[in-house]
C-alpha cells in the first residue's frame, strides 16, 4: 500500500495531464504578486516616511499603520479586506460596494507587507549618518534633494538584500489568495481534486512547483545579495 | 454598539474556545519546530552522510508556502504515510516543519556566531568537545537566539490562522463560523483581526524587552 | 626527579599549508621559573603557545609536561601511539591558558566561569569547587565581583577573572598569550600586578609579551623568537643588556624607554 501509494505520489502525470490549467494558475499568483509587491513598497515608503516625520501626529500615524499590518495574519486581512471593507466603504458613501477577488487579494497583501516594507524602509533611513544630511544641507541642496539625492540611494542600497527577501515571502504569502477563490495554482489543485478525486500527485505538483520557484528565487536573491554586499562593502 | 455586545461580547466564549486552540496548535508546533530545528541543524553541520538530507529538508520546508504545506501534510501524508491521522496533528505538524527550517537556519547562524576563542577556552581547561557544545556553545546560541526564536512563534501565530482551512476549530475558525450564522461580518471579523493583532503585537514586545534585557545582562545578541 | 623540567619542548615544528611558522623550537622551562618569549608579531611565539597545550598540534616535535609526553603513549613494548583527545584534555588540565581575548563565557557569571572546569572537568562538588573558585578570585583580587557577569567588567577585570578560571583548576604551569595586548594602558598594570604576585609565589609561567620592562623584571629567562626559531635567549639582564643577535637589538630598539 505504501509503495502504491509513493509510486502514485511520484508519478505527476496526472499533474502534468493539467499542466495548462496549472499554469495560468501560476500566473494568478504572479499578477497578484507584482501588483501588491508595488503596493506594498509604495505604502510602506510612505509610512516609513511618516515615522521619521519630524511632527508628532505624522509619527503617531506611521507607528499605527506598522504596528497593526505587521503584525496581523495575512489570513485575517485578506478575509478582512474581502468581506468587511467593501461594508465600511459603501456605509460611508452611501452605496453598495463589492470587491472582485484580485483586488481585495492586493489590498490585503499589499497592506501586510506595507508594515514591513516600512520597518526595512526606516531601518535604512536611520542608518544614514546626520553627517551626511548635514553635508547635503551645507551645500545648499533643498530637503527634497536631499531626501531623493543622498538618503534614498543609500537606503535602496542598505535595504535591498532584506528587500529582496520580502519579495520571496510576499509571493509566497499569494498562495493563499485562493481562499477567497482568486483562481490560483492552489485554487486550480482544489478544484481538480475535487473531479479527480486524487489529492497525492496534484498537491505534491503543487508543492513541488512552488518549491521550485521559490528556491530559484531565493537562491537568485541571495545571489544577487551577497555580490551587491562585496560591491557596496569593497 | 449594540452589534459589538450581541456579536463579539455575547460570543465571547466561543471566540475563547477558539483562541485556546489556536494557542494549543501553535504551542505545539512551537516546541517541534524548537526540536526539529536543532535536530537538522545539528545533522547539517555535524553529521556528514545527513548533511545532503538534512540541507534538502532544511530548503524545503523554507521554500514551500505554509498553505502549500499544510494541504500537502493534511491530503498527501495520510496517504502516503498513515499520518496524521487528524486534522489538528496535520495542523500543527505542518507549521512546525515550516518554522524548523528557518529555526535550523537561525541556530546554525547562531553557532557559527561564537567567537573560535570561546571553545578554545573550553578546551584549554581540558573540556571534551561535548562538553563546550553543552556548557559553552549552546547556552550561548541560546541566549543570542532567543529573540529570533520568539520571532519565530509571531510567525507561527499568523500562519496558524490557516489551520481553520482544514477545519481545526481556531480562533479564526470560530470567527468565520459566527460569520455565517449572523451574516454580519464587520464587528466580528474586525474584533479577531484585533485579537490576532494585538497578540501578536504583545509577542513581539515580549521578545524585544527579552533582547534588550539579554544585551544589558550579557552584553550579547544584537539590536 | 628534580631537575625534570616542569615543561620541555623539544623540536618544534608547525606548517600550516606552505606556512612553516615554527622551524624547529627546543627549550626547558624549571619548574617554578619565570620565562618570557619576546619578538615581533609574525615570529611564532602565540603559536608556540598554543603547540604547548595542543590547540594546535605540532606538526613535528613533542612537549613534556613533568616528563609526560602531549602527543603519545608509550606501551610496555616501547611502541608510540598517538594519545586521543579524551587523553589530551586530560593532560592540558595542567596547563592553565589565559588569552589575548579573555574569552570569558559570557552567559556565566564570574564565579561561574571559575568553577565551571573545576565542576564539570575535574568533576569537584559544588561546595568544594566554590571554595576553590572563591579563593583564586580572591588571588586576582576580584572576590567582590564574584556575581558579575563579564559584560558588566572592565577590560582588566575581565583578563583577571581569565587568570582566576585557570588558576582553580590548580595547574602546574601558566601559559599567558598576550594577556595584556588588547588592554588600555591604564588597565594593563593591575593584570600585571597579578602576573607578578603569581611569579613571586612560584608559579612555573611561560609568558608571551610585549611589555619589555615586566618580561625584564620579572623573567629568570628571556626568549627571542625570529621567524620560527629562538634566536637568543637568556637571563634578562643578558637579553636586554648585551643582546648578541642583531636581529634581537633591533627589535629590542624599538622599547628604549620602556626596558633599559
Amino acid at each position: 500500500m505504501f509503495s502504491d501509494a509513493l509510486r502514485e505520489s511520484v508519478d505527476l502525470s496526472l499533474f502534468w495531464d493539467y499542466r495548462e490549467v496549472m499554469l495560468s494558475g501560476l500566473a494568478f499568483n504572479f499578477h497578484v504578486f507584482a501588483a501588491s509587491a508595488t503596493a506594498a513598497i509604495a505604502l510602506g515608503l510612505g509610512a516609513a516616511l511618516l515615522r521619521v516625520a519630524q511632527a508628532l501626529p505624522f509619527r503617531v500615524l506611521g507607528t499605527l499603520h506598522v504596528e497593526t499590518f505587521r503584525n496581523a495574519p495575512d489570513y485575517i486581512m485578506l478575509v478582512w479586506v474581502h468581506f468587511v471593507l467593501p461594508l465600511l466603504l459603501g456605509a460611508a458613501l452611501g452605496t453598495r460596494i463589492e470587491f472582485h477577488p484580485f483586488a481585495s487579494a492586493v489590498i490585503a497583501l499589499g497592506l501586510v507587507y506595507s508594515g514591513y516594507y516600512a520597518e526595512t524602509f526606516r531601518a535604512g533611513i536611520q542608518s544614514i549618518p546626520r553627517g551626511h544630511l548635514e553635508a547635503g544641507r551645507a551645500c545648499g541642496m533643498s530637503e527634497r534633494q536631499i531626501l531623493w539625492r543622498i538618503v534614498m540611494p543609500q537606503v535602496v542600497r542598505r535595504m535591498l538584500p532584506e528587500g529582496l527577501n520580502q519579495l520571496v515571502s510576499l509571493f509566497k504569502a499569494t498562495t493563499i489568495v485562493s481562499l477567497i477563490t482568486v483562481p490560483d495554482l492552489m485554487y486550480r489543485v482544489s478544484m481538480v481534486t475535487a473531479t479527480e478525486m486524487k489529492p497525492l500527485p496534484l498537491y505534491t505538483g503543487a508543492a513541488l512547483l512552488y518549491f521550485a520557484v521559490v528556491f530559484a528565487a531565493a537562491s537568485l536573491v541571495r545571489l544577487a545579495s551577497e555580490r551587491w554586499r562585496r560591491r557596496i562593502l569593497a | 454598539m449594540g452589534n459589538w455586545e450581541r456579536l463579539v461580547w455575547n460570543q465571547r466564549e466561543v471566540l475563547l474556545e477558539g483562541f485556546l486552540v489556536t494557542l494549543h496548535v501553535c504551542a505545539l508546533a512551537f516546541a517541534a519546530a524548537i526540536l526539529g530545528g536543532l535536530a537538522l541543524c545539528l545533522l547539517r553541520m555535524h553529521v556528514r552522510p545527513l548533511r545532503p538530507l538534512a540541507t534538502l529538508l532544511i530548503e524545503f520546508f523554507r521554500a514551500t508556502p505554509i498553505f502549500v504545506q499544510l494541504m500537502w501534510v493534511n491530503y498527501v501524508w495520510p496517504e502516503l504515510f498513515g499520518w496524521p491521522n487528524s486534522f489538528f496533528t496535520a495542523g500543527w505538524v505542518a507549521l512546525a516543519l515550516q518554522s524548523s527550517g528557518y529555526l535550523a537556519e537561525t541556530f546554525r547562524a547562531g553557532i557559527e556566531a561564537v567567537p573560535r576563542g570561546q571553545r578554545e577556552a573550553g578546551e584549554a581547561v581540558g573540556m571534551g568537545p561535548a562538553l563546550v557544545m553543552a556548557r559553552i556553545v549552546l547556552p550561548q546560541v541560546a541566549l543570542t537566539t532567543a529573540p529570533a526564536i520568539v520571532n519565530q512563534f509571531t510567525v507561527i501565530v499568523k500562519s496558524s490562522t490557516l489551520v481553520s482551512v482544514i477545519t481545526v476549530q481556531d480562533l479564526m475558525f470560530q470567527s468565520q463560523k459566527l460569520v455565517n450564522v449572523w451574516y454580519e461580518p464587520i464587528e466580528i471579523l474586525t474584533a479577531t483581526a484585533a485579537i490576532y493583532i494585538a497578540f501578536v503585537f504583545a509577542v513581539s514586545a515580549c521578545g524585544k524587552r527579552l533582547s534588550d534585557a539579554l544585551r544589558r545582562r550579557f552584553g550579547i545578541g544584537s539590536g | 626527579m628534580d631537575d625534570m623540567p616542569a615543561i620541555r619542548a623539544s623540536g618544534i615544528r608547525k606548517r600550516f599549508g606552505e606556512l612553516e611558522v615554527l622551524r624547529g623550537v627546543s627549550f626547558d622551562v624549571r619548574r617554578g621559573s619565570v620565562v618570557s618569549m619576546i619578538g615581533a608579531s609574525g615570529s611564532g611565539k602565540s603559536t608556540l603557545l598554543r603547540c604547548i597545550n595542543r590547540l594546535e598540534a605540532p606538526t613535528e616535535g613533542e612537549v613534556y609536561i613533568d616528563g609526560v609526553p602531549m602527543g603519545f603513549v608509550e606501551d610496555r613494548g616501547g611502541r608510540r601511539r598517538a594519545r586521543s583527545l579524551a587523553e589530551i584534555n586530560r593532560l592540558r588540565r595542567d596547563l592553565g591558558m589565559v588569552f589575548q581575548q579573555f574569552n570569558l563565557w559570557p552567559h556565566m557569571t564570574a564565579l561561574g566561569n571559575v568553577i565551571e572546569a573545576p565542576m564539570r572537568v575535574r568533576g569537584l562538588p559544588r561546595a568544594e569547587a566554590v571554595a576553590l573558585g572563591e579563593a583564586a578570585l580572591e588571588q586576582v583580587r576580584l572576590a567582590e565581583k564574584r556575581d558579575a557577569y563579564p559584560a558588566h567588567l572592565s577590560g582588566g577585570q575581565q583578563q583577571r577573572v581569565a587568570i582566576a578560571r585557570a588558576l582553580a583548576m590548580q595547574p602546574k604551569a601558566m601559559l599567558f598569550d598576550e594577556a595584556t595586548s588588547s588592554l588600555d594602558p591604564e588597565l594593563t598594570e593591575e593584570v600585571l600586578a597579578v602576573m607578578r604576585d603569581l611569579a613571586q609565589r612560584g608559579t612555573t609561567m611561560i609568558v608571551v609579551t610585549h611589555e619589555m620592562r615586566f618580561a625584564r623584571e620579572v623573567s629568570d629567562e628571556v626568549m627571542f623568537l625570529h621567524d620560527g626559531v629562538i634566536e637568543e635567549s637568556g637571563p634578562p639582564g643578558q637579553v636586554f643588556g648585551a643582546p648578541r643577535s642583531e636581529r634581537c637589538r633591533q627589535f629590542l630598539s624599538k622599547f628604549i624607554g620602556q626596558a633599559r
